[in-house]
C-alpha cells in the first residue's frame, strides 16, 4: 500500500521529463548518430554516397595537409584564448570588486553589443581595418603612419575578431566566480603577513580558477570551429576545421569526409571538457552567472 | 514524355481547382507556375510581363547554392517545380538522376535566338532538357592606376609585382585551372598527376594572394584593397559600372565558361506554364531586361543587338572571341576531386603563412 503512491510519483516525475528527453534524443542524439555512421561511408562519384564501410574517410585526415588544419586551429584557438585570459581575467576580476550599481551599468555595457548580430559586428572590425579605414585615418592623422597599411585580410586581424567575438564568455565566467568568492580570506592571508601578490596567489587564484577555467573552455570550443571570422577578417587564407568541413560539404560534395572531420573536431572537444573536469576536480562548469 | 505532361497539367488543373475552392472560386481556371532558381534573376517587368501577358501567377521561390537545389528537387522526387534555372554541372547530376524532363520544343518556337556557343555542352550534349539562361566566363579585371604592367593572362598574376595585391574568388575548379591552363592542360583533366603539379605551380602564386572571396569579390576591387582579381562575370559588371577605368582580361591560356540553365524537372506540375515562360523569356526584348538586370552574358543572339551601349561591353561576348579558346568546367571523377580539393586546401594554407 505503501509504495503505490510513490510509484505514481516517480512516474509522474518521469513524464515531465519525457519532452526534454524526447527533444534531445531527436535533436541531438539522432544527428550525432548520423553523422557518425556517415562518417564511415564511401562517397558516390559525384553526388550523396553508397554503402559501402570504409575507414577511408579518417585515413584522409592523416594527410599532412589537414593533420596541418587541425594544427592551425589548435594554435588559432589557443592564440585567442591565451590573450582572452590576459584581458578576461583582470577585467572580471575588478568587475567584482564594483558597486553594485556600478556591477549593473557593466553588465550592460557588456550585453549591449549583444543585440546586434554578430556577422554585422564583423563588418564594423572592416570598416575600421580597411584601406583608409577608421584606423588608417587615425594612424595617419597623427602623423604615426604616411600611407594606409595593409590591416584587414591579417592574420592579426583574425586574432582581434576571435578575441572580440569571445572575450565576454571570459569575463562573465571570472566575474562569477570572483563575485562568489569570499573576500575576508583574502583579509586573513593578508592579517597573517602575506604580501598582496602572495595573498592574490595563493587565496584568489584558486578561488577564481574554476572561474578562469571555465572562461578557457567557454572559449577555447567555440574558437575552434568560428571560421566566419577567419573568412570575413582574414580573407579566407587561415584555413580552419569549420572552414575545411564547409569546404567538403558545400563545395567537393564529400559528406562523408565533412562527416569523419566533425568527429574528430567533436572528439577533440570533448577530450578538452574531460580534461577540464580532471583540472577542477569533477565539478561542472561554472555557470554564466 | 506527352503522358507526363498531359499528366502534368491534369495534376496542375485540378491542384488549380482544390486550390481555387479555398480562396478564390472566381478565378477556378488561374494557373500557377513554380519557379525556382536564385534570389533576384528576374526584374519586376519580366515576371510582371508574363503574368499578363498568359494569367499565369509565378510563384517564385529561390536557393542559395545548386546543391541545396538539387537536394530539394530530390526530395520532392521530380514534382513540386515547374521550372528550375540553375548552374550546368548541377544540372548534369539532376538528369542522371531522372529528375528532369525533355522540352517539347513544338512549345519554344522562339528557341532559334539562343546563340549555338552556349548550346550542345557536356550537360546535355544533345540540347534535349535544357535551355541556356546566361553565361559567365572567368575573367581577371585589374586596375591600370594601381598595376604599372599589362596582364594579359593567367601567367602574369604569377608576377612578384602583384604581392599581396590579388583578390580570387573560392572556386578550386577555377583557380587550380588557372595553373592547369598555363601548362596547357584541359581543365577536366583526369589525370592525378597533372592535378597535382598544378597544384604546385599554384603553390608559387600564394604570396601574391590577399583575399580569397566568393561573393562581392568587387567590392575589394572598387575600394583600392587589391589592385587586380579573378573575379565572374556578375562581379566584373558591377566592377565595371562602379569604375570604367579597370580593365577586363580574357586570358590568352584560355577561358573557363559557365552555363546557367533552365529544365523542366521530371515531374513538375505545369510544364505547359514552363514552356510558355521559356518561350517568353527567349524573347529579344524580354531577355534583353533580365540580362541588363543580372549582369551575365547574353546567351541570345537577337537580344545582343537590343542591349544598351551602357551594358553591351559586359553582357555581349567581344568580337574577336573564338569559342575554341573556351572551354567548360565539368564534373571530375572522385578521385580527380579529391586530388583538386587537396591541391586547393595545401595553397590556401599557404597563402595564410
Amino acid at each position: 500500500m505503501n509504495k503505490h503512491p510513490q510509484k505514481a510519483k516517480n512516474r509522474g516525475y518521469w513524464l515531465t521529463l519525457l519532452p526534454l528527453y524526447l527533444f534531445t534524443i531527436i535533436f541531438v542524439g539522432a544527428p550525432l548518430l548520423y553523422m557518425l555512421v556517415l562518417s564511415f561511408l564511401q562517397r558516390a562519384e559525384t553526388w550523396g554516397i553508397t554503402g559501402q564501410f570504409t575507414f577511408r574517410n579518417y585515413a584522409q585526415i592523416f594527410q599532412p595537409v589537414y593533420l596541418k588544419t587541425f594544427a592551425d586551429s589548435l594554435k588559432l584557438a589557443f592564440l585567442s584564448t591565451g590573450i582572452i585570459a590576459l584581458i578576461g581575467y583582470p577585467f572580471g576580476y575588478f568587475m567584482a570588486k564594483l558597486s553594485p550599481k556600478g556591477k549593473k551599468w557593466m553588465m550592460l555595457a557588456l550585453m549591449v553589443p549583444f543585440w546586434t548580430n554578430s556577422l554585422i559586428r564583423l563588418y564594423g572590425w572592416i570598416i575600421i581595418f580597411r584601406a583608409n579605414g577608421t584606423l588608417d585615418q587615425i594612424l595617419m592623422g597623427l602623423n604615426i603612419t604616411q600611407s594606409p597599411l595593409k590591416l584587414l585580410y591579417t592574420y592579426p586581424a583574425v586574432v582581434v575578431g576571435m578575441v572580440y567575438a569571445l572575450l565576454q564568455f571570459m569575463i562573465f565566467s571570472v566575474y562569477s566566480s570572483a563575485e562568489k568568492m569570499d573576500w575576508k580570506l583574502v583579509e586573513a592571508a593578508r592579517d597573517l603577513g602575506a604580501s598582496p601578490l602572495k595573498a592574490f596567489l595563493t587565496v584568489t587564484l584558486k578561488l577564481t580558477l574554476p572561474g578562469l577555467l571555465s572562461g578557457v573552455i567557454l572559449t577555447f570550443i567555440p574558437s575552434m570551429g568560428l571560421f566566419f571570422i577567419a573568412d570575413i577578417l582574414g580573407g579566407n587564407k587561415v584555413v580552419l576545421v569549420g572552414s575545411l568541413i564547409q569546404d567538403q560539404l558545400v563545395k567537393a560534395h564529400n559528406t562523408p569526409f565533412a562527416a569523419a572531420l566533425s568527429v574528430v573536431l567533436m572528439l577533440m572537444t570533448t577530450l578538452m571538457i574531460a580534461l577540464y573536469k580532471k583540472i577542477a576536480g569533477g565539478k561542472e562548469l561554472e555557470g554564466l552567472i | 514524355m506527352k503522358k507526363w505532361i498531359s499528366m502534368g497539367v491534369a495534376a496542375a488543373l485540378t491542384a488549380g481547382a482544390l486550390a481555387g475552392c479555398g480562396a478564390t472560386p472566381k478565378n477556378e481556371t488561374k494557373q500557377e507556375m513554380n519557379l525556382f532558381t536564385w534570389m533576384g534573376m528576374f526584374p519586376d517587368e519580366v515576371i510582371q510581363g508574363f503574368e499578363k501577358e498568359t494569367g499565369i501567377k509565378v510563384n517564385y521561390s529561390s536557393f542559395d547554392t545548386d546543391e541545396t537545389m538539387l537536394q530539394k528537387l530530390s526530395q520532392a522526387k521530380g514534382g513540386e517545380y515547374d521550372l528550375i534555372i540553375a548552374d550546368d554541372y548541377i544540372i548534369q547530376t539532376a538528369i542522371e538522376q531522372g529528375l528532369v524532363a525533355e522540352l517539347d520544343k513544338t512549345k519554344l518556337s522562339n528557341l532559334e535566338n539562343v546563340n549555338p556557343i552556349f548550346q550542345s555542352q557536356f550537360y546535355d550534349p544533345e540540347n534535349v532538357y535544357t535551355v541556356p539562361f546566361g553565361a559567365g566566363v572567368q575573367t581577371i579585371v585589374y586596375n591600370p592606376e594601381t598595376i604599372d604592367f599589362e596582364i594579359t593572362g593567367y601567367e602574369d598574376l604569377w608576377n612578384p609585382a602583384l604581392k599581396d595585391n590579388l583578390a580570387i574568388i573560392g572556386n578550386y575548379r577555377v583557380i587550380n585551372g588557372m595553373a592547369l591552363k598555363i601548362m596547357g592542360e584541359s581543365y577536366n583533366t583526369e589525370n592525378t598527376a597533372t592535378v597535382e603539379q598544378a597544384g604546385k605551380k599554384l603553390l608559387e602564386l600564394a604570396p601574391n594572394i590577399r583575399l580569397i572571396k566568393d561573393e562581392n569579390t568587387q567590392d575589394d576591387l572598387i575600394s583600392g584593397e587589391v589592385g587586380a582579381a579573378v573575379m565572374y562575370t556578375s562581379q566584373v559588371t558591377l566592377a565595371k559600372l562602379a569604375n570604367p577605368d579597370l580593365k577586363v582580361v580574357f586570358p590568352k591560356e584560355g577561358i573557363g565558361l559557365g552555363i546557367m540553365a533552365q529544365f523542366i524537372p521530371s515531374k513538375a506540375p505545369n510544364a505547359d506554364a514552363a514552356h510558355q515562360f521559356i518561350n517568353y523569356i527567349l524573347k529579344p526584348e524580354v531577355a534583353k531586361q533580365y540580362f541588363e538586370h543580372v549582369g551575365y552574358y547574353s546567351t541570345n543572339t537577337k537580344a545582343d543587338e537590343l542591349i544598351s551601349e551602357e551594358y553591351k561591353e559586359f553582357l555581349t561576348l567581344p568580337s574577336d572571341f573564338s569559342a575554341d579558346k573556351v572551354e567548360m568546367i565539368a564534373p571530375v571523377s572522385a578521385e580527380i576531386e579529391e586530388a583538386h580539393v587537396k591541391a586547393w586546401t595545401e595553397f590556401k594554407n599557404a597563402c595564410g603563412q
